[in-house]
């Protein structure tokens, strides 16, 4: 009774021909459509007549790299339970919590710059292992568990701080961090490569990464070759929040400020590039590469639109879209890499 | 053989000709069921009899083959433009195995779905009337439930049941159509089938008609008036149940004397046992007890619910033994999770592949290495050209097609999909390997080619535990072979023995030891 398929099969079923490999042409399409989509619209900003003069120049280039450091952090913080299939909204509240546990623990309580961004990134981890511990012993649903202590987390940072920006004496260190240039490179980007260089190598080179998406691909299936399921998906929430601290860290160092407000917004546009990455590169999967190309993308998107003088509706408009349409895309070439088209 | 004239009876359901051939293979043949306005008709035969063939030609889920008929209750069409519709406007209902029961919501929740809720002129759900309505269904199907109760609360027998009265609420008069029921009891624990047949004799005894397929013979003769058997696609015999005998039936299913009932436990006198099982108790094993040898094919035999998956589950420590002792090799061994269980050299191929053992997104690389990620873990980092020769080599040895290492699991055919199941495990030499279905929706060339990898394992020393349903598979393929019947070891044959028949008869004829 379980089981459909015929008993007693003959050789007309064994002669049954195997699915063939996608032609070469489409595959690499799949995999460089956004890079290339990417290449097109700096060309197009570039040659335009209302961004030629402001878009291709180091300066701008120099800003978008800078400040799209935090949102590329965010992002790869979560590709990382997204590779177990779990989502974690709280990456953007994380975000402002380690910005002011950071910030306020270096300005307001005058502790050492190396020990005030250490708490930012433990306070990340925390939220992190609370998380995991939800959906991954209590079987809460993780869209929801984390929504939760999103919310929660932002009402906390806005009771401590009520709700006012701490600009005072945030130290000069962490101000050079974000602002500031080696060799002509916004330094945050060498906190970026090294977030993205540690991912990719958790991802692709460790057994850990492997373990991930085995339990992404099927929970049963992982438990059968003996993986332990929910200590996977508990610490890719520790892992996800100490990442998203580092994230906050970054942000209060490219801002010189701890604002309690803009945490939470990060959420949607880490998600965007997560999705938007998992259509390229390594098409199906969520990938390092991918991912920054997509931040890249959405940032390059929205900075073009705002120099050749679109308002403030443009970024969470194009986020919104973007998200949409990478995760349409990404579903679809999930769906079809299973053999469920 | 009194095969029936039903003539003069008045006959609800009636089938001529009736036949299903998939790819080349007939697995049912000219079949002529009739069944009687107010009888209990119970449909048997052994696995691959062509029963559940016969009642998906009925629901009109598969398509006959051309040249039979069928007619319920006046609806009658050739049977190869029979369709699910024209088996309700007949008013065959069928209620399968799991009753497929709504457990978050209500029973009158659940009763609704079938048929539309009680609303009002605003389109608002009319709660009282259809509490109400549900009272009067639960009073006409002797349930004795609260409209409002959850489902999942109920007990199981009670489940079906409600499944049963959501399949017949619409019926006219009270017992007009024909109610099919395939094996309601076969997941159910024995203190609750008792409770599921008293009601349904209440129903026949109403006048309900009932068509009752199951494995259990004595509750067959104590609630059919007639039984049709099937063997191998034929139709053998139709009788009325009052005079026979259970070993008569297990005589029409299995098609030959029986001549030596009850055997003798064969007696292996060998020092190599790999693992051997005292007293195992787990979930609805109640004690099982059996010696595995190095280089042995045990095979495990027993119909549906007897307990052998959950066997190779607790072996393999995803199902916790709750009592018993185990040796694994000499030592005592006692799996809590798969991880211990494949430190100690168990491998298991589990039942369904699809959910259970492959990871469908992921490519057949990853698959294939999912059992020793750790080996490839050398100078910290994964050695991804090492996995990939060794991928590249299995998927040759084991003629993996396409013969690529990077296609993704998922799009692969079944039998593809097995070998890489099959590898996966197999390369990790183990001592014991526990085999679930290993066949299962497989071709008969990837078949064969998967026997062939487990002969070479157990020519290597790899003791083998090995359950399947196909009987025929299982007496080809086992050395020696163990029958389990209501969590318990009830028989053990070998030799000459170890025949499709001999399984068949063993699995039926070992009368429930009621807890």
């Amino acid at each position: 009774m379980t089981t459909t398929t015929n008993r007693r099969p003959t050789s007309g079923e064994a002669a049954a021909v195997p699915p063939r490999g996608r032609p070469e042409l489409l595959g690499f399409l799949e995999k460089y459509a956004l890079a290339v989509l990417f290449v097109l619209l700096c060309l197009y900003f570039s040659m335009s007549g209302a961004t030629a003069g402001t878009f291709p120049t180091m300066a701008n280039l120099r800003n978008v790299l800078g400040s799209e450091s935090v949102i590329a952090v965010a992002a790869l913080a979560s590709i990382v339970p997204l590779t177990c299939g779990q989502f974690d909204l709280s990456v953007g509240a994380v975000i402002g919590l380690a910005s002011i546990v950071t910030g306020s623990a270096a300005a307001t309580h005058h502790l050492p710059v190396i020990v005030a961004v250490f708490l930012g990134i433990l306070s990340g981890a925390v939220i992190g292992t609370f998380n995991g511990w939800l959906v991954a012993h209590r079987g809460v649903n993780a869209l929801i568990a984390t929504l939760g202590t999103s919310t929660l987390v932002a009402g906390l940072v806005s009771l401590y701080t009520k709700n006012q920006i701490l600009s005072v004496g945030i130290p000069d260190s962490l101000i050079n961090l974000g602002s500031g240039q080696t060799l002509g490179v916004p330094r945050t980007l060498y906190a970026l490569v090294l977030v993205a260089a540690l991912v990719y190598y958790l991802l692709r080179h460790t057994p850990y990464g492997r373990y991930l998406a085995s339990v992404g691909a099927s929970p049963t299936s992982a438990r059968l070759v003996g993986l332990n399921v929910s200590r996977m998906i508990l610490s890719s929430f520790v892992l996800s929040g100490a990442l998203s601290g580092v994230a906050g860290v970054l942000l209060l160092a490219r801002a010189g400020t701890a604002n309690p407000q803009v945490g939470p917004g990060f959420t949607l546009a880490a998600l965007s590039a997560a999705f938007l990455g998992a259509t390229a590169i390594r098409p199906g999967t969520f990938n390092v590469m991918g991912t920054l190309l997509g931040v890249l993308f959405v940032a390059v998107s929205v900075n073009g639109l705002v120099l050749a003088g679109a308002a403030d509706w443009v970024e969470p408009t194009f986020n919104g879209a973007a998200l949409l349409v990478a995760v349409t895309l990404s579903t679809a070439i999930a769906r079809r890499r299973a053999g469920r088209t | 053989m009194t095969h029936a004239e039903g003539g003069a009876q008045d006959v609800v359901l009636r089938t001529t000709g009736l036949s299903k051939t998939f790819a080349g293979t007939t697995v049912l043949r000219n079949a002529n069921l009739e069944v009687r306005r107010g009888e209990v008709h119970a449909l048997l035969g052994g696995n691959g009899s062509g029963k559940s063939t016969l009642i998906k030609l009925l629901a009109g889920v598969y398509r006959a083959d051309a040249g039979g008929r069928i007619e319920v209750q006046g609806v009658c069409a050739d049977a190869d433009e029979w369709s699910p519709s024209m088996a309700r406007s007949g008013g065959l209902h069928f209620v399968h195995q799991d009753p497929a029961v709504f457990g978050a919501l209500t029973v009158a929740e659940n009763l609704a779905i079938g048929r539309g809720f009680v609303c009002t002129a605003t389109g608002r759900v009319n709660w009282p009337a259809t509490r109400r309505r549900t009272a009067q269904i639960l009073e006409r199907f002797s349930l004795d439930v609260s409209p409002d109760t959850l489902v999942a609360e109920l007990r199981p027998a009670d489940r079906t049941m409600l499944a049963i009265a959501r399949a017949l609420q619409d019926q006219e008069g009270a017992h007009d159509g024909v109610l099919v029921l395939d094996e309601p009891t076969a997941s159910l624990p024995a203190w609750e089938v008792e409770i599921l047949l008293a009601a349904l004799r209440k129903y026949a005894a109403a006048g309900q008609t009932i068509v009752y397929v199951s494995h259990r013979l004595s509750e067959v003769l104590e609630l059919a008036d007639r039984v049709t058997v099937l063997r191998d696609g034929a139709q053998v015999a139709t009788r009325e149940t009052r005079n026979l005998t259970e070993e008569q039936l297990v005589e029409l299913i299995v098609g030959r004397g029986l001549d030596r009932v009850f055997p003798e436990r064969s007696e292996r006198v060998s020092n190599d046992v790999v693992l051997s099982v005292r007293g195992l108790i787990a979930g609805p094993l109640r004690g099982i007890d059996l010696d595995l040898h190095r280089g042995e094919i045990l095979g495990v035999a027993g119909l549906l619910g007897s307990g052998r998956s959950a066997l190779l589950r607790a072996l393999f420590g995803d199902l916790l033994m709750t009592a018993g002792q185990i040796q694994l090799a000499g030592q005592a061994y006692r799996p809590s999770r798969p991880a211990r269980a494949m430190k100690a050299g168990i491998a298991m191929v589990p039942e369904d592949r699809g959910t259970e053992a492959l990871f469908g997104s992921l490519s057949v690389r990853e698959n294939l290495s999912a059992s020793v990620v750790a080996r490839y873990w050398a100078r910290a980092r994964l050695q991804h050209r090492r996995e990939h020769l060794d991928a590249r080599s299995l998927v040759e040895a084991y003629d993996v097609r396409p013969a690529s290492d990077q296609s993704i699991a998922g799009t692969l055919s079944g039998g593809n999909q097995q070998k890489i199941v099959m590898a996966r495990w197999l390369r990790r030499d183990p001592l014991v390997l526990l085999l679930d279905e290993p066949t299962q929706g497989v071709d008969v060339q990837a078949r064969a080619d998967i026997y062939e990898h487990v002969r070479r394992a157990v020519a290597a020393g790899t003791a083998v535990l090995l359950v399947t349903s196909d009987f025929e598979e299982l007496a080809h393929v086992a050395d020696r072979a163990v029958v389990v019947r209501e969590g318990r070891v009830a028989a053990e044959v070998s030799g000459a023995e170890l025949d499709p028949h001999r399984l068949t008869e063993l699995s039926y004829l070992f009368k429930e030891t009621t807890a």
